[in-house]
Protein backbone atom coordinates (compact mmCIF):
# COMPACT_ATOMS: atom_id res chain seq x y z
CA UNK A 1 0.00 0.00 0.00
CA UNK A 2 1.24 3.63 -0.35
CA UNK A 3 2.47 6.23 2.08
CA UNK A 4 1.48 9.96 2.38
CA UNK A 5 4.28 12.03 3.50
CA UNK A 6 4.34 12.93 7.00
CA UNK A 7 5.34 16.86 6.05
CA UNK A 8 4.27 18.80 3.12
CA UNK A 9 6.17 18.47 0.12
CA UNK A 10 8.71 21.35 -0.37
CA UNK A 11 7.89 22.02 -3.97
CA UNK A 12 4.21 22.48 -3.32
CA UNK A 13 3.16 26.07 -1.95
CA UNK A 14 0.11 24.84 0.43
CA UNK A 15 -1.14 25.68 2.95
CA UNK A 16 -2.52 23.37 5.70
CA UNK A 17 -4.34 20.77 3.74
CA UNK A 18 -8.01 20.25 5.07
CA UNK A 19 -9.30 20.25 8.53
CA UNK A 20 -12.51 20.30 10.49
CA UNK A 21 -14.75 23.01 11.42
CA UNK A 22 -18.00 22.07 13.19
CA UNK A 23 -19.52 18.48 12.82
CA UNK A 24 -19.84 18.42 8.93
CA UNK A 25 -17.72 20.80 7.44
CA UNK A 26 -13.76 20.53 6.16
CA UNK A 27 -11.64 23.24 4.60
CA UNK A 28 -9.16 23.95 2.99
CA UNK A 29 -7.15 26.96 1.32
CA UNK A 30 -5.84 26.45 -2.13
CA UNK A 31 -3.13 28.66 -3.42
CA UNK A 32 -4.06 29.99 -7.30
CA UNK A 33 -1.39 27.86 -8.69
CA UNK A 34 -2.42 24.62 -6.73
CA UNK A 35 -5.84 25.37 -7.57
CA UNK A 36 -5.08 25.16 -11.01
CA UNK A 37 -2.94 21.91 -11.38
CA UNK A 38 -5.62 20.31 -9.55
CA UNK A 39 -8.36 21.84 -11.89
CA UNK A 40 -5.47 20.52 -14.92
CA UNK A 41 -5.97 17.58 -13.77
CA UNK A 42 -9.60 16.95 -12.41
CA UNK A 43 -10.31 18.04 -16.64
CA UNK A 44 -7.97 15.38 -17.72
CA UNK A 45 -9.67 12.60 -15.41
CA UNK A 46 -12.91 13.35 -16.55
CA UNK A 47 -12.34 13.65 -20.12
CA UNK A 48 -9.95 9.89 -19.45
CA UNK A 49 -13.64 8.34 -18.32
CA UNK A 50 -15.51 9.53 -20.69
CA UNK A 51 -13.42 7.84 -23.58
CA UNK A 52 -13.71 4.35 -24.90
CA UNK A 53 -17.40 5.69 -26.37
CA UNK A 54 -18.43 2.79 -28.06
CA UNK A 55 -19.17 3.21 -31.83
CA UNK A 56 -21.31 2.21 -34.51
CA UNK A 57 -23.60 -0.47 -33.52
CA UNK A 58 -24.88 0.46 -30.24
CA UNK A 59 -27.86 -0.26 -29.19
CA UNK A 60 -29.99 2.73 -27.90
CA UNK A 61 -32.29 1.17 -25.30
CA UNK A 62 -29.19 -0.87 -24.07
CA UNK A 63 -26.99 1.81 -24.08
CA UNK A 64 -30.11 4.27 -22.13
CA UNK A 65 -30.15 1.61 -19.59
CA UNK A 66 -26.39 0.99 -18.95
CA UNK A 67 -25.41 -1.96 -21.01
CA UNK A 68 -22.05 -1.18 -22.95
CA UNK A 69 -21.80 -3.15 -26.31
CA UNK A 70 -18.48 -3.92 -24.89
CA UNK A 71 -17.02 -6.07 -22.48
CA UNK A 72 -13.16 -6.56 -22.65
CA UNK A 73 -11.36 -4.33 -20.36
CA UNK A 74 -10.03 -1.29 -21.48
CA UNK A 75 -6.55 -1.48 -23.32
CA UNK A 76 -5.33 1.39 -21.79
CA UNK A 77 -3.16 0.79 -18.38
CA UNK A 78 -4.57 3.39 -16.90
CA UNK A 79 -8.22 2.69 -17.64
CA UNK A 80 -7.90 -0.85 -16.42
CA UNK A 81 -6.69 0.43 -13.34
CA UNK A 82 -9.85 2.50 -13.21
CA UNK A 83 -12.37 0.08 -14.41
CA UNK A 84 -10.81 -2.98 -13.48
CA UNK A 85 -12.10 -6.68 -13.76
CA UNK A 86 -14.49 -7.91 -10.99
CA UNK A 87 -13.84 -11.61 -11.48
CA UNK A 88 -10.49 -13.76 -12.21
CA UNK A 89 -12.55 -15.40 -14.43
CA UNK A 90 -12.80 -13.61 -17.88
CA UNK A 91 -16.25 -14.54 -18.80
CA UNK A 92 -17.70 -13.80 -15.64
CA UNK A 93 -15.52 -10.60 -16.12
CA UNK A 94 -16.90 -10.07 -19.60
CA UNK A 95 -20.63 -10.57 -18.41
CA UNK A 96 -19.88 -8.43 -15.12
CA UNK A 97 -18.43 -5.22 -17.25
CA UNK A 98 -20.89 -5.26 -19.84
CA UNK A 99 -23.83 -4.74 -17.17
CA UNK A 100 -21.84 -2.26 -14.95
CA UNK A 101 -18.69 -0.36 -16.52
CA UNK A 102 -20.82 2.65 -18.19
CA UNK A 103 -22.33 3.11 -14.25
CA UNK A 104 -18.85 2.73 -12.71
CA UNK A 105 -17.60 5.15 -15.54
CA UNK A 106 -20.55 7.51 -14.55
CA UNK A 107 -20.23 7.01 -10.77
CA UNK A 108 -16.70 8.56 -11.17
CA UNK A 109 -17.21 11.36 -13.18
CA UNK A 110 -19.99 12.47 -11.02
CA UNK A 111 -16.73 12.42 -8.11
CA UNK A 112 -14.58 14.03 -10.36
CA UNK A 113 -17.72 16.61 -11.68
CA UNK A 114 -18.51 17.63 -7.83
CA UNK A 115 -14.34 18.11 -7.35
CA UNK A 116 -14.57 20.35 -10.74
CA UNK A 117 -17.47 22.06 -9.70
CA UNK A 118 -15.72 23.17 -5.97
CA UNK A 119 -12.71 24.33 -7.27
CA UNK A 120 -14.13 26.55 -10.17
CA UNK A 121 -16.22 28.40 -7.79
CA UNK A 122 -13.47 28.81 -4.77
CA UNK A 123 -12.48 32.24 -6.46
CA UNK A 124 -10.54 33.27 -2.58
CA UNK A 125 -8.77 29.60 -2.94
CA UNK A 126 -11.89 28.30 0.05
CA UNK A 127 -12.98 24.71 -0.55
CA UNK A 128 -15.61 23.98 2.19
CA UNK A 129 -16.92 20.30 1.85
CA UNK A 130 -19.91 18.51 3.77
CA UNK A 131 -19.29 14.86 4.76
CA UNK A 132 -20.79 13.47 0.92
CA UNK A 133 -18.73 15.93 -0.99
CA UNK A 134 -15.61 15.16 1.22
CA UNK A 135 -16.12 11.70 0.54
CA UNK A 136 -16.49 12.06 -3.65
CA UNK A 137 -13.20 14.74 -3.38
CA UNK A 138 -11.35 11.40 -1.95
CA UNK A 139 -12.90 9.14 -4.66
CA UNK A 140 -11.75 11.56 -7.30
CA UNK A 141 -8.19 12.48 -5.42
CA UNK A 142 -7.73 8.65 -5.45
CA UNK A 143 -8.58 7.90 -9.23
CA UNK A 144 -5.90 10.81 -10.13
CA UNK A 145 -3.08 9.16 -7.81
CA UNK A 146 -3.98 6.20 -9.48
CA UNK A 147 -3.73 7.60 -13.27
CA UNK A 148 -0.91 8.88 -12.14
CA UNK A 149 0.98 6.26 -10.45
CA UNK A 150 0.07 3.61 -13.54
CA UNK A 151 2.00 6.65 -15.57
CA UNK A 152 4.89 6.75 -13.32
CA UNK A 153 5.09 2.63 -12.44
CA UNK A 154 4.52 3.32 -8.76
CA UNK A 155 5.84 0.24 -6.86
CA UNK A 156 6.33 0.13 -2.58
CA UNK A 157 9.70 1.14 -3.11
CA UNK A 158 9.08 3.98 -5.42
CA UNK A 159 9.77 6.63 -3.41
CA UNK A 160 13.49 6.02 -3.10
CA UNK A 161 14.14 5.28 -6.99
CA UNK A 162 12.42 8.48 -8.18
CA UNK A 163 14.27 10.93 -5.37
CA UNK A 164 17.40 9.56 -7.45
CA UNK A 165 15.96 11.10 -10.65
CA UNK A 166 18.09 14.00 -12.02
CA UNK A 167 16.68 17.25 -10.79
CA UNK A 168 15.49 17.99 -14.53
CA UNK A 169 14.18 14.56 -15.23
CA UNK A 170 10.27 15.45 -16.04
CA UNK A 171 9.04 12.36 -13.73
CA UNK A 172 10.50 14.29 -10.62
CA UNK A 173 7.63 16.85 -11.17
CA UNK A 174 4.46 14.21 -11.71
CA UNK A 175 6.13 12.44 -9.10
CA UNK A 176 6.05 16.09 -6.81
CA UNK A 177 2.38 16.67 -7.79
CA UNK A 178 1.98 12.28 -6.96
CA UNK A 179 3.07 13.18 -3.57
CA UNK A 180 0.96 16.29 -2.98
CA UNK A 181 -2.10 14.82 -3.90
CA UNK A 182 -1.30 11.95 -1.28
CA UNK A 183 -0.90 14.37 1.19
CA UNK A 184 -3.81 16.46 0.29
CA UNK A 185 -5.39 13.18 0.64
CA UNK A 186 -3.91 12.10 4.10
CA UNK A 187 -4.99 15.80 5.38
CA UNK A 188 -8.50 15.34 4.26
CA UNK A 189 -8.78 11.59 5.73
CA UNK A 190 -7.49 13.06 9.24
CA UNK A 191 -10.07 15.67 9.18
CA UNK A 192 -12.78 12.55 8.15
CA UNK A 193 -11.25 10.10 11.06
CA UNK A 194 -10.65 12.49 14.16
CA UNK A 195 -13.12 12.31 16.22
CA UNK B 1 -46.58 -23.29 14.20
CA UNK B 2 -45.61 -20.09 12.09
CA UNK B 3 -42.08 -20.94 12.99
CA UNK B 4 -41.87 -24.46 12.02
CA UNK B 5 -43.64 -23.62 8.67
CA UNK B 6 -40.53 -21.27 8.39
CA UNK B 7 -37.52 -22.91 9.13
CA UNK B 8 -38.97 -25.82 6.42
CA UNK B 9 -39.18 -23.66 3.98
CA UNK B 10 -36.32 -21.90 4.50
CA UNK B 11 -34.63 -25.63 4.37
CA UNK B 12 -36.41 -26.22 1.03
CA UNK B 13 -35.25 -23.28 -0.48
CA UNK B 14 -31.43 -24.13 0.49
CA UNK B 15 -32.37 -27.57 -1.15
CA UNK B 16 -33.03 -25.71 -4.49
CA UNK B 17 -30.48 -22.97 -4.55
CA UNK B 18 -27.01 -23.21 -4.16
CA UNK B 19 -26.09 -21.43 -0.70
CA UNK B 20 -22.23 -21.40 -1.06
CA UNK B 21 -21.27 -18.27 0.03
CA UNK B 22 -19.17 -15.27 -2.23
CA UNK B 23 -16.66 -13.74 -1.00
CA UNK B 24 -15.13 -10.01 -1.96
CA UNK B 25 -11.55 -9.88 -1.67
CA UNK B 26 -9.47 -6.64 -1.47
CA UNK B 27 -6.08 -6.92 -3.09
CA UNK B 28 -2.91 -4.88 -2.42
CA UNK B 29 -1.78 -2.05 -4.59
CA UNK B 30 1.30 0.23 -3.89
CA UNK B 31 -0.92 3.81 -4.47
CA UNK B 32 -3.98 3.51 -2.22
CA UNK B 33 -2.83 4.58 1.01
CA UNK B 34 -3.29 2.35 3.93
CA UNK B 35 -5.49 5.50 5.93
CA UNK B 36 -7.84 5.56 2.73
CA UNK B 37 -7.83 1.65 2.82
CA UNK B 38 -9.18 1.88 6.36
CA UNK B 39 -11.98 4.81 5.73
CA UNK B 40 -13.18 3.07 2.86
CA UNK B 41 -13.92 0.05 4.52
CA UNK B 42 -15.58 1.84 7.46
CA UNK B 43 -17.73 4.05 5.19
CA UNK B 44 -18.56 1.17 2.80
CA UNK B 45 -19.59 -1.48 4.69
CA UNK B 46 -20.09 0.29 8.45
CA UNK B 47 -17.06 -1.46 10.04
CA UNK B 48 -15.71 -0.30 12.96
CA UNK B 49 -11.90 1.54 13.48
CA UNK B 50 -10.47 -1.06 14.81
CA UNK B 51 -12.29 -3.53 11.94
CA UNK B 52 -11.27 -1.88 9.32
CA UNK B 53 -7.63 -1.00 10.23
CA UNK B 54 -7.20 -4.93 10.84
CA UNK B 55 -8.71 -5.81 8.00
CA UNK B 56 -6.36 -3.21 5.88
CA UNK B 57 -3.36 -4.54 7.16
CA UNK B 58 -4.05 -7.91 6.34
CA UNK B 59 -4.17 -6.36 3.13
CA UNK B 60 -1.01 -5.21 3.96
CA UNK B 61 0.52 -7.36 4.65
CA UNK B 62 -0.79 -10.19 3.27
CA UNK B 63 -1.42 -9.01 -0.10
CA UNK B 64 -5.14 -9.73 0.10
CA UNK B 65 -8.31 -9.99 2.39
CA UNK B 66 -12.06 -11.20 2.54
CA UNK B 67 -13.68 -7.70 3.28
CA UNK B 68 -17.10 -9.22 3.04
CA UNK B 69 -19.05 -12.45 2.56
CA UNK B 70 -22.45 -13.15 1.17
CA UNK B 71 -24.70 -13.78 -2.11
CA UNK B 72 -23.22 -13.47 -5.27
CA UNK B 73 -25.77 -10.52 -5.99
CA UNK B 74 -24.46 -8.66 -2.52
CA UNK B 75 -20.70 -9.30 -3.45
CA UNK B 76 -21.17 -8.20 -6.79
CA UNK B 77 -22.79 -4.79 -5.10
CA UNK B 78 -19.92 -4.77 -2.65
CA UNK B 79 -17.12 -5.09 -5.72
CA UNK B 80 -19.03 -2.38 -7.44
CA UNK B 81 -19.04 0.26 -4.48
CA UNK B 82 -15.45 -0.79 -4.16
CA UNK B 83 -14.22 0.13 -7.36
CA UNK B 84 -16.34 3.38 -6.96
CA UNK B 85 -13.42 4.35 -4.76
CA UNK B 86 -10.42 2.52 -6.76
CA UNK B 87 -9.87 -0.14 -4.33
CA UNK B 88 -8.92 -3.05 -5.97
CA UNK B 89 -11.49 -5.77 -5.77
CA UNK B 90 -12.86 -9.13 -7.20
CA UNK B 91 -15.64 -11.54 -5.94
CA UNK B 92 -15.39 -15.56 -5.93
CA UNK B 93 -17.47 -18.18 -4.67
CA UNK B 94 -16.07 -19.29 -0.90
CA UNK B 95 -15.59 -22.40 -1.46
CA UNK B 96 -12.52 -21.55 -4.36
CA UNK B 97 -8.79 -21.37 -2.91
CA UNK B 98 -8.10 -17.47 -2.56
Amino acid sequence: MGHASARRPSSMSAEKGFHRHGSNSYIAEFAESEREVLLNLIEQLIELLSERVDHGHEDPLAAMVGIASHDSPPEDEVLRRLLPNAYADEVDASEFRRYTESTLRGKKQAHAMSMRMYLKSADDGIVDLDHDNANAWLGALNDIRLALGVRINVQENTSEVLELLSPDDPLRGVYAVYTWLGWLQESLLSALMDE
Amino acid sequence: MVKTTTSIEEEIKAIFSDNTPWVTIVWDDPVNLMTYVTYVLMELFGYSREKAHELMMKVHTEGKAVVSTGSREEMEHDVARLHEYGLWATLQRGDQAL
